[in-house]
């Protein structure tokens, strides 16, 4: 079984905790992205499960298996460095054979072995190359085939996209998740960028300052961010949050967003939890979640800038504390100094304690 | 003026060709962005704004004036550095003044200069500060600042954001557009992100083994994009480029799943393109729609966005990728209908150019 | 509008300056390092010497042609001093070598107390070669410490003559070349060996390798150019060992521990024999330049493999 628990995981560097209290339960076969901004300690965790570092305490399981005191090398953990750590000095046949030889496995073996992997890697024409002046997307499928070769039950990635070239991520992003596909080894996948986590994962752990977040698939932690950094985080650009006040009113719960002179209605489900509440909240929703809604009851605000990129137009409206952000087709027509009525749809609003930061719930 | 022209301009580094015959016009305050992927010349052209470096052959004007022969310090181009470059040890003022002390302004003048920059950028208030003080944006200002106080015709931005992380950058790219709209002065950027590219530019250049293969506005080089290269470098997902056959009916393509009812198609189009976002999926009814408008297609790949969802389809040997709204639930090996606007479709020749329609 | 074009600046240009620029410096380093060499050269086909009381350049007048140069093919003294040479080097070198990189091995890790055992293992390195051999003569005195600490270990009295044996003082003279001169050995492999990519060294960990595996496959191939750069210096500079030697030994007893130095050193200041000793001097100045020439072509080849 390759299933990976971790339990009470602590990490401590001096007086500086790098991570604190963690759990997790990451299945077998699953494609777990680890994701948040750097020093957050998703690389921490990685080198943990990895036996590179030792925890200072709590627990790694890998199926029933404690992983106190196993050393690294002995974890059966296929790792994937953020560049690469080929071995430069030697062919991609030389690489990919690494693994089995230092095992002492016999060269018919190795070779055969290797073989296989190169074909399914389609390394074969490159295996007597040397190893250095490869581009990166062949260093990638160097470095995922000198660990797949091992036959790990568990692969680790370090934010092996970061070194690519924006343009040539796409690409990457795609053989990755079919090499995944086709070995169906549990993956962790170490990333600081949403869109990588987003499209690649079957489940999303977001972390923030030693902390996890929330964990979850793609569209549940986009659509129900567990609190504000999880809110402003996922999604590009990130959700919208404006302050406000939970009021009665005769349409129900309502919240007033002050200065901008709205007082939008809360959704049903979280009426109780609104009422109770003494500070304020945040009114958050996502900017593709936005209607023109002319005439009618929205939030009306200056144009402040437009942004065409593509399939999509960003309008930004307003300024500071009150920007919102709406994404829009390209045919929506507005442009910088008119004032825009825009509201979220009714059922993409989502509601923060502003204090906590945690989303209020049903109940 | 402050427009930057540059004639039939070719630069080698030993054999290797940078900038070949590179001829534009960077028109007085605008945003102009530099676009392509790494070593097509972005940043030699960058260089030889600034008379780091001179041309083999063709001739550069800065606004009207040749300067081929005009030392970098003379040219009257400023240049705001990746890193910002800041001095951490002065204030803001001090880093924002030293262009002139360097240069022996008087006192009374740089005073002044000074206060105007700083107004023109609304840094005012912080200029008593170290810029280990500021904040990420404030820092942006106070290097533009110090690039601008010697009044230059055009300042000039190599990648400046790409260290940042991406909400950041999100952030940064729409705060640099809007300095250079308040400060109405000719900007000659250079990204290798085609996102930001499309965010901030007025206009901007392809570029590709340094030959300049498209000029124009954003919005005009992705919605008519001049070749199948520039096509496929804006967008994200890229653009779907598919062989593509004469049919009596219009184009086919991918084996007959795409069908393009278009008499009025280019004769000689051996390409189509088709945006992700010009593909409408619908769910597979099992029979063939009037028309032949739609056709079966097996879902290959669903990548979740949030906002929009990208789905990959296999048609025939081909995959394709179309970008639809919100979360539809669409789940791999479904079958579905696709389709795509005859109007919405681009059309390559043999050579990879676009045809006109 | 070619006439607008701007002017090619042609590449051959920039190099005729540059060549321009640096005449001075070129002339000047004809002066230092052609000039000698052809004076020896001239010097090593005459019978000159400074008892004749001619001046070098009059040195034509006992003209040998290349007598020098057969009688060196059949001096048994120079033969064995550079088998002598050759001896010293075969067994300090890879020694040093060892060492050396044992050492770096171990300093690569951190452990407790290795600022200050670094301090130590660098201190021989900087005595005076001179002073080095004034302490190695003392120490290896018959009455001397090594005796007395052999003394005290065995229990009865040890009274070795290691100066005045032939075998025992070549041992002594090589003893104290290694303890001098291995903290070179290790200062250059540290420096190599803290330049292997970490990343790597943990993947190889990652894929089951031991240490000793990962030494072999890893550490090694990363530090060919180093190693063959600190052989070079060692080779070249093993065979000018001089000063220790010389004062603990004077090359003695009898010519026990002649090396090619000492050998020139004598025929230079007790025979005065300048015109052989230059066409000695020329010999082993084309049989270091054959290791030079053969340790660049090695390094040249491992750079383009690692490159």
């Amino acid at each position: 079984m390759s299933t990976i628990h971790l339990q009470n995981l602590v990490k401590k560097f001096g007086d500086f905790t790098g991570l604190k209290t963690m759990d997790l339960a990451i299945a077998d076969g699953e494609f777990m992205a680890l994701l948040g901004p750097s020093g957050c300690g998703k690389s921490t965790t990685m080198n943990m499960i990895a036996g590179m570092e030792e925890p200072t305490s709590g627990k790694i399981l890998f199926g029933e298996r404690d992983m106190a005191g196993v050393p690294m090398g002995r974890r059966g953990v296929g790792f994937v460095f953020q560049n690469y750590a080929i071995f430069t000095h030697m062919s991609v046949r030389q690489n990919l054979a690494y693994g089995p030889k230092m095992r002492g496995a016999p060269r018919a073996e190795i070779d055969r072995r290797v073989g296989a992997i190169a074909e399914m890697l389609h390394l074969t024409p490159l295996l007597d190359r040397k190893a250095d002046r490869l581009s990166v997307n062949i260093l990638q499928r160097v470095a995922i085939g000198r660990s797949a070769i091992m036959e790990p039950a568990i692969f680790l990635l370090d934010e092996p996209l970061s070194n690519v070239d924006a343009a040539f991520r796409a690409v990457m992003r795609t053989e990755l998740k079919q090499l995944q596909r086709q070995f169906r080894q549990t993956m962790v996948y170490v990333t600081h960028d949403q869109l990588e986590a987003m499209t690649m994962a079957d489940r999303i752990a977001v972390m923030d300052h030693g902390v996890l977040q929330q964990v979850g698939t793609p569209l549940e932690v986009y659509n129900n961010p567990a609190n504000v950094f999880v809110a402003r985080f996922i999604g590009a650009p990130g959700m919208n949050l404006l302050k406000g006040r939970p009021a009665e009113s005769d349409r129900g719960m309502v919240v007033d967003l002050g200065p901008l002179g709205a007082t939008p209605p809360l959704p049903v489900e979280i009426a109780d939890a609104a009422r109770r509440m003494r500070g304020e909240v945040f009114y958050g929703f996502r900017p593709e979640q936005v209607t023109l809604a002319e005439g009618g009851r929205g939030l009306s605000m200056p144009v402040s800038f437009v942004e065409r990129i593509g399939a999509r137009t960003i309008i930004h409206l307003g300024d500071g504390e009150t920007a919102v952000k709406a994404v829009f087709d390209n045919d929506v027509g507005l442009a910088i100094g008119q004032t825009a009525v825009v509201a979220p749809a009714a059922e993409a609003v989502r509601v923060f304690d502003a204090a906590s930061g945690l989303a209020l719930r049903a109940g | 003026m402050a427009d930057v022209v540059f004639r039939n301009v070719t630069k080698h580094y030993g054999a290797t060709l940078a900038v070949d015959d590179a001829s534009f016009t960077v028109n007085d305050n605008e945003f102009f962005c530099f676009f392509g992927p790494p070593l097509s010349g972005k940043s030699t052209i960058l260089r030889l704004v600034l008379g780091l470096e001179t041309p083999d052959t063709g001739e550069i004007l800065i606004g009207g004036r040749p300067v081929n022969a005009v030392s970098p310090a003379e040219r009257n181009v400023a240049m705001v550095f990746q890193n910002l470059a800041l001095f951490p040890h002065m204030s803001a003022r001090d880093n924002i003044r030293f262009p002139l002390v360097e240069r022996k302004v008087a006192e009374a003048e740089i005073e002044k200069r000074v206060a105007d920059v700083a107004a023109k950028l609304h840094i005012g208030h912080i200029l008593h500060k170290p810029p280990a003080q500021l904040s990420g944006g404030e820092r942006q200002r106070v290097a533009i600042a110090r690039a601008l106080v010697r009044d230059p015709a055009a300042y000039l931005m190599d990648d400046p954001i790409s260290a940042l992380d991406a909400r950041l950058r999100e952030e940064t790219r729409v705060e640099l557009k809007r300095i250079q709209r308040e400060l109405g002065k000719t900007l000659i950027y250079v990204t290798h992100d085609q996102e930001e590219a499309m965010s901030v530019a007025d206009r901007m250049a392809i570029l590709e083994n340094g030959k300049i293969r498209q000029v124009g506005a954003p919005a005009e080089i992705y919605d008519r994009p001049a070749s199948t290269y520039v096509a496929r470098l804006l967008g994200s997902p890229m653009m779907n480029i598919l062989k593509s056959v004469r049919g009596a009916e219009g184009v086919e393509a991918a084996e007959g799943t795409i069908r393009i009812a278009d008499k009025a198609a280019p004769a000689d189009a051996v390409e189509i393109g088709l945006r992700p976002e010009d593909i409408k999926v619908r769910t597979w009814s099992g029979e063939m729609p009037e028309g032949g408008a739609g056709r079966p297609a097996r879902v290959f790949e669903v990548e979740p966005l949030g906002g929009y969802t990208v789905v990959t389809l296999a048609a025939g040997q081909a995959r394709l990728r179309a970008l639809l709204r919100g979360q539809p639930d669409i789940r791999p090996d479904a079958m579905v209908a696709i389709s795509c606007e005859p109007g919405r479709v681009h059309y390559f020749g043999q050579s990879g150019g676009a045809l006109a329609r | 509008m070619n006439a607008a074009r701007a002017e090619p600046v042609l590449p051959d240009e920039g190099a005729r300056l540059g060549f321009r620029l640096t005449l001075p410096a070129q002339i000047l380093v004809l002066f230092i390092a052609v000039f000698p060499l052809l004076m020896q050269l001239y010097v090593s086909l005459t019978d000159w010497s400074p008892l004749s009381g001619l001046g070098w350049w009059n040195a034509w007048s006992m003209w040998n042609s290349f007598a020098n140069y057969t009688d060196l093919a059949a001096d048994a003294r120079f033969w064995s001093a550079l088998k002598r040479t050759a001896i010293v080097m075969i067994v300090c070198v890879p020694a040093e070598f060892l060492l050396g990189l044992a050492l770096a091995t171990l300093f690569a890790d951190e452990f407790p107390g290795k600022r200050i055992f670094y301090s130590i293992l660098l201190m021989p390195m900087m005595v005076v070669p001179a002073v080095a051999g004034y302490m190695f003569f003392m120490l290896f005195q018959s009455g001397g410490p090594v005796n007395d600490i052999l003394s005290a270990m065995s229990g009865f009295p040890v009274t070795i003559a290691w100066l005045s044996d032939p075998t025992l003082a070549l041992i002594a003279v090589m003893v104290a070349d290694i303890w001098q001169w291995t903290p070179l050995m290790f200062l250059i492999l540290l420096a190599g060996l803290v330049g292997v990519p970490e990343d790597q060294i943990k993947a190889a960990t990652l894929l089951g390798a031991n240490p000793w595996q990962r030494f072999v496959t890893i550490v090694l191939p990363k530090m060919k150019t180093i190693i063959i750069i600190a052989l070079a210096i060692r080779v070249i500079e093993n065979f000018k060992i001089f000063d220790t030697l010389y004062i603990m030994t004077g090359g003695g007893p009898g010519v026990a521990t002649e090396t090619i130095s000492v050998y020139i050193y004598k025929l230079t200041t007790q025979d005065l024999i300048w015109g052989y000793v230059a066409a000695i001097a020329l010999a082993i100045l084309i049989v270091l330049s054959i290791v030079a020439v053969f340790a660049m072509k090695r390094m040249a080849r491992v750079r383009e493999v690692a490159a």
